[in-house]
């Protein structure tokens, strides 16, 4: 396969960025999308040009490192997948592929493809816990939970924090990321005892981290590597609009 | 090389066990261990290398006792450490089924899996503590599997004959690791824990023979900095990048640990290392890295190759008579639930024997199809589904109707830096948790062992080891990073960044990586010869000096520059492939996930010699050659036995 | 935090874009049953006007409160998408849906324009018809607002005929995501109500518009 790409290049958060044209031609089928750049990258060096920087790891879509607009949708055009596990069996021969970073204010570019993605981290430390210390836990089974309520707690702890909803949304919105912390918790007694006041905190810090609103476009739970649902926002909005009530002094 | 035993003359390598009856030992050494004035705690600054679930259990328990944490990692967030990769379970001494699980009974199966080459009293802590790492996780809001009645599931792994592995669907590993960095995320919130991503360390810095800070670069703007503290916990995983094809993850690197033994840690059992049976094949030289699936998979799939090598049809077409279900025809017992080290051997023999199938004949099928039949498709989605769509996104087949092509690859590396039973290394003040560490597994590490050991050595083991250690030795004397062994350890670290980045070569680190990969797969794998060994020796030499007169690393080192980092990584890689052949040509013996060709039994079974090899080999960096160190294991309370599967 | 403090936030200003939404649907709908009465004679169409209009204190109070809505729902509207600009200073070069699930449509993307264009276009029907000239007319003996007239005379310009049809369908484009969006700001947690509803726009976006354009084009041709 040959595969043209126009790939996002920018060398610092300042500095202006531009597409650049690349083709590959030792493209496969059975290649990963990453792969295809790591071949491309190794082609630059050799060509004693700078390397494409982009982030990934453990490049089997569970760490949420890597997260690329690939031809125009965030992860690329395979659902629920990441583009780490995008294989060039997704394209054709001859395809023109442009490949930009995620974008949002809350997102500054580092270089190239790689983003600073650390309003995530912050938005969990705002209340993306339960507040336990080690030790003095009671036994695992001491709380029953029901197996509905566990399977939903998981569809939300899915979440792999790549980002991709960020970049999807047109509002560069972390809704869907914030909302699946916020319903994971909620749906297990050990976490409901906060759930209004992390409802609170959580969406406050993601509103100051400088991300839009959500205006129901849903284009995340489409771009989601784990499909989660946009039904964690409603559970979200309700918390928090509720929050005031319920809230007690914290 | 030079030998000495750790036992006579040698207190570096006392492993401190504590008195009494193997059921009594932690206890015993709680009872003992002296306890830090609370008001003190916050006057101490304990530097964790890591945010995995040892990594970041430990720094989220130590701030909640009150010390001073600074936390660093390589990814851009702690909760992109690789132990999220983990898929199947966490195992527990838990006994939930009522299916005759016991503390011991964990304990035995552990140290039996591990070939007898693990430390028993450190086992036996494992067990213990496996039960209090559920209730922790579940505490936290960790969404186990539960059973329609609301307790919590479990199943059965890795070759146990009980049920005792809890899990969160395929992404066990996810969801507790996502339990230790938000205990992480409230402690930072709490202001109690430093939290430093993007920070790769480069060097350890001892000051009077303690370990007293790090030295590490700012990936993003590549920063050379220091970091002084009390203690240093090093919890930076495994080394098994080393074959640059492996399950783990692409920044999972050894140059931490690798720097901390060129401070004066000594390396142990560098040759044990685990290759995981299912994972899915290499497709090309463009391969990146492997993927795992699984190895509950095992649980409901029957492993298969055609009878006859020359059979070229496709797998539906072959009928049952020309079907060899090797595993559960050579282990009757156990059948396709070996052990790991077990079934990559048996699935290498096959392949070697050329009845490997697909495209490289380097693979063996995994068939679903009597499961399915039985169970019905809806109840294998429930179970695998996840895995059966990884599966298929990646090789464009779909497992509900072809089996799946499986073979072995690097996914869990036993070795690492010697400890005793505090955890610490040989370097006082530097502790090692997890993976890093060499303590639990023996050489071959039963599967859903791996979270347990990473988040009971730092939930529950290290903060009353580092707390034993602080009072040992009065840190009133804080050193600070203005001491002139920061100046120095920082000095060296800049001057090797700036060797990589100006040397002018020709190949690609990449290049470098996948070089020492064909040499440490082919000769330091699944199957070893002293010849192979030796000639790997002669080979990493070479590759050693090429590396550094012919590197080419692109950019500058004042940037986010990935192919610098990797450059320094696979240096460190590279030496550390000379070590690990050099542990394996010294053990003449085959256990666990080392083996040795020349010992194996007649129906080519692994054959240890305990008389000459029950012991933890520990290398002390020396230039030209490591020196040896050993600690001799002994078994108080289990008699080693020939572990058979048959 | 105050009850007002979370109204003002992002997830408050959209609860209440959601409330005054459905509020003005709700009148739209009502306008719309109004408007078609037209078509049922003058005498049906002026008498349900009179009605109306002789609520008194009832209807200025519904007036009131439907000027509060639409200058809220504008306001938020507009400081909505303020915010949600600012959260992408740099675009993209490319960018497409993803498709299903996704609700992103051609509706969703422009409820500003769509809105902004309601806007400036309620400001004139309201100078030509609530305060457009006052026709009267006597029917049974009560004499009242000739408003069927006014209708008459301002649909026979083409640029009324067909500009109104033009602002319904935008209208109608509007409802099309504003209806499921308002429900889903107004926290509703049922992934498959949410699917039902979904449709509900669609259908009230079609019938608004089409109810809306019978008229004017039945005056005009």
């Amino acid at each position: 396969m040959t595969i043209h790409l126009r790939v996002w290049r920018q060398s610092g958060p300042d500095s202006p960025g531009f597409l650049e044209d690349h083709t590959v031609t030792e493209a496969n089928e059975h290649m990963s999308f990453l792969e295809l750049l790591d071949v491309l990258n190794e082609q630059l060096i050799r060509d004693g040009r700078e390397p494409v920087e982009f982030d990934s790891d453990c490049r089997e879509g569970i760490c949420g490192s890597c997260g690329l607009m690939v031809a125009g949708i965030a992860h690329g055009p395979q659902k629920r997948t990441a583009v780490c596990q995008l294989h060039m069996r997704s394209f054709n021969s001859g395809d023109t592929i442009t490949v930009e970073p995620f974008r949002a204010r809350a997102f500054p570019i580092v270089r190239d493809l790689v983003v600073d993605r650390s309003a995530f981290d912050r938005i969990i430390a705002a209340g993306g816990f339960v507040s336990v210390t080690t030790g003095g836990a009671p036994d695992a089974n001491a709380v029953l939970i029901s197996k509905a309520d566990a399977d939903r707690a998981m569809d939300y702890a899915a979440c792999i924090g790549c980002g991709a909803c960020v970049a999807a949304c047109p509002n560069g919105s972390a809704s869907l990321f914030t909302a699946a912390k916020i319903a994971h918790l909620d749906f297990l007694p050990q976490g409901q005892v906060e759930s209004a006041h992390r409802a609170l905190a959580m969406v406050d810090r993601m509103t100051d981290e400088g991300f839009g609103n959500c205006s129901n476009h849903a284009e995340c739970e489409a771009v989601c590597p784990k499909g989660i649902s946009i039904a964690g926002i409603a559970r979200m909005r309700r918390l928090y609009l509720m929050g005031p009530l319920t809230a007690k002094a914290q | 090389m030079t030998q000495s035993n750790g036992a006579a003359g040698q207190p570096r390598l006392e492993a401190k066990i504590p008195d009494g009856h193997l059921q009594d030992k932690w206890d015993n050494y709680k009872d003992a261990v002296a306890l830090v004035n609370p008001a003190n705690k916050r006057k101490h600054t304990i530097l964790v290398v890591g945010s995995g679930l040892a990594g970041g259990s430990a720094a989220a328990t130590l701030a909640g006792l009150g010390y001073n944490v600074k936390c660093f990692c390589i990814q851009d967030s702690a909760r992109r450490a690789h132990s999220i990769a983990a898929q199947g379970g966490i195992n527990a001494a838990k006994n939930y089924p009522n299916d005759g699980d016991t503390i011991w009974r964990l304990f035995y199966d552990t140290v039996k899996g591990g070939d007898y080459r693990a430390r028993e009293s450190n086992v036996y802590r494992l067990s213990q503590l496996s039960a209090n790492i559920i209730d922790q996780a579940v505490a936290q809001g960790v969404p186990f599997a539960r059973e329609y009645g609301g307790m919590l599931a479990n199943r059965s792994f890795g070759g146990a004959l009980v049920s005792r592995t809890f899990y969160a669907r395929g992404q066990t590993g996810q969801q507790l690791l996502l339990g230790t960095y938000q205990a992480l995320s409230h402690q930072i919130a709490a202001g109690r824990v430093a939290m430093l991503p993007r920070r790769e360390m480069l060097d350890l810095v001892v000051v009077d023979g303690h370990a007293r800070g790090i030295v590490t670069r700012d990936l993003v703007t590549g920063t050379i900095e220091r970091y002084a503290g009390d203690a240093v916990l090093l919890c930076t995983g495994g080394y098994g990048n080393a074959y640059y094809l492996s399950t783990n993850a692409k920044n999972s690197n050894v140059t931490a640990a690798w720097r901390c033994y060129k401070r004066g840690a000594f390396f142990a059992n560098p040759c044990y290392t685990q290759i995981h049976p299912t994972c899915i094949p290499v497709a090309g030289s463009y391969q990146s890295k492997l993927t795992l699936m699984s190895e509950s998979l095992r649980n409901d799939g029957r492993v298969w190759v055609p009878k006859d090598p020359a059979d070229q049809r496709a797998p539906d077409q072959i009928p049952e008579a020309d079907r060899d279900y090797y595993l559960e025809r050579r282990y009757p017992s156990f059948g396709n639930l070996v052990p790991r080290d077990v079934a990559s051997r048996a699935a290498k023999k096959e392949c070697d024997d050329g009845r490997g199938v697909g495209e490289t004949r380097l693979a063996v099928y995994l068939d679903f199809a009597d499961a399915i039949d039985r169970l019905g498709k809806q109840a294998i989605g429930e179970r695998y589904g996840n895995l059966f769509e990884m599966y298929e996104r990646i090789t464009g087949e779909n497992p509900y109707r072809t089996p799946m092509r499986i073979y072995p690859a690097v996914h869990y590396t036993m070795g690492g830096l010697w400890v005793d039973y505090e955890l610490q290394s040989t370097v006082p003040g530097l502790f090692v948790l997890g993976e890093a560490n060499f303590s639990d597994h023996g050489a071959n590490r039963l599967g859903a062992s791996a979270l347990m050991q990473g988040l009971a050595d730092g939930y529950f083991v290290v903060p009353y080891t580092v707390g034993a250690y602080l009072n040992r030795h009065d840190r009133a004397d804080s050193v600070s990073a203005d001491n002139p062994a920061f100046a120095e350890v920082q000095g060296a670290a800049t001057r090797r960044i700036e060797r990589l980045i100006n040397s002018d070569g020709d190949k690609t680190p990449t290049q470098f990586h996948r070089q020492l990969g064909i040499i440490l797969w082919n000769h330091v794998g699944m199957s070893r010869t002293r010849a192979g060994l030796t000639h790997a020796i002669a080979a990493i030499g070479e590759l050693k000096e090429e590396f550094w007169s012919r590197v080419r690393v692109p950019g500058t080192a004042a940037t986010f520059n990935k192919n610098l980092e990797f450059a320094g990584r696979i240096a460190d890689f590279i030496e550390l492939g000379d070590l690990m052949a050099r542990d394996a040509l010294r053990r003449e013996e085959s256990c666990g996930g080392h083996f040795r060709e020349e010992f194996q039994t007649a129906e080519g079974e692994a054959l240890r010699n305990d008389d000459a090899y029950m012991d933890v080999a520990a290398w002390e960096y020396g230039d030209p050659t490591p020196h040896l160190h050993l600690e001799p294991l002994t078994f108080e309370s289990v008699q080693p036995s020939t572990r058979s599967y048959k | 935090m105050s009850l007002f403090a979370a109204l003002n936030s992002p997830v408050g200003r959209k609860a209440l874009t959601g409330v005054t939404g459905i509020g003005l649907v709700l009148f739209v709908i009502a306008h719309m049953a109004g408007n078609l009465s037209y078509l049922f004679g003058s005498d049906a169409y002026n008498l349900y006007a009179h009605k109306l209009m002789s609520l008194g204190a009832l209807f200025y109070g519904i007036e009131v409160l439907l000027a509060i809505c639409f200058l809220l729902h504008a306001y938020l509207g507009i400081v909505i998408t303020i915010r949600n600009r600012r959260a992408r200073p740099q675009g993209y070069k490319k960018y497409r849906s993803a498709g299903r699930p996704s609700r992103l449509t051609a509706s969703s993307r422009t409820m500003i324009m769509t809105g902004v264009i309601i806007l400036i276009f309620l400001v004139l029907h309201l100078k030509s018809f609530k305060f457009g000239t006052y026709y009267t007319v006597e029917i049974n003996g009560v004499e009242m607002r000739d408003l069927y007239r006014l209708m008459e005379e301002k649909f026979q310009d083409p640029l009324y005929a067909f500009g109104y049809p033009m602002v319904m369908i935008l209208l109608g484009l509007h409802l099309r995501h504003g209806v499921w969006s308002a429900f889903q700001s107004l926290t509703l947690t049922s992934r498959k109500l949410s699917a039902a509803l979904y449709p509900l726009g669609l259908i009230l976006g079609i019938g608004v518009a089409i109810g809306f354009i019978v008229v004017p084009l039945y005056i005009y041709f």
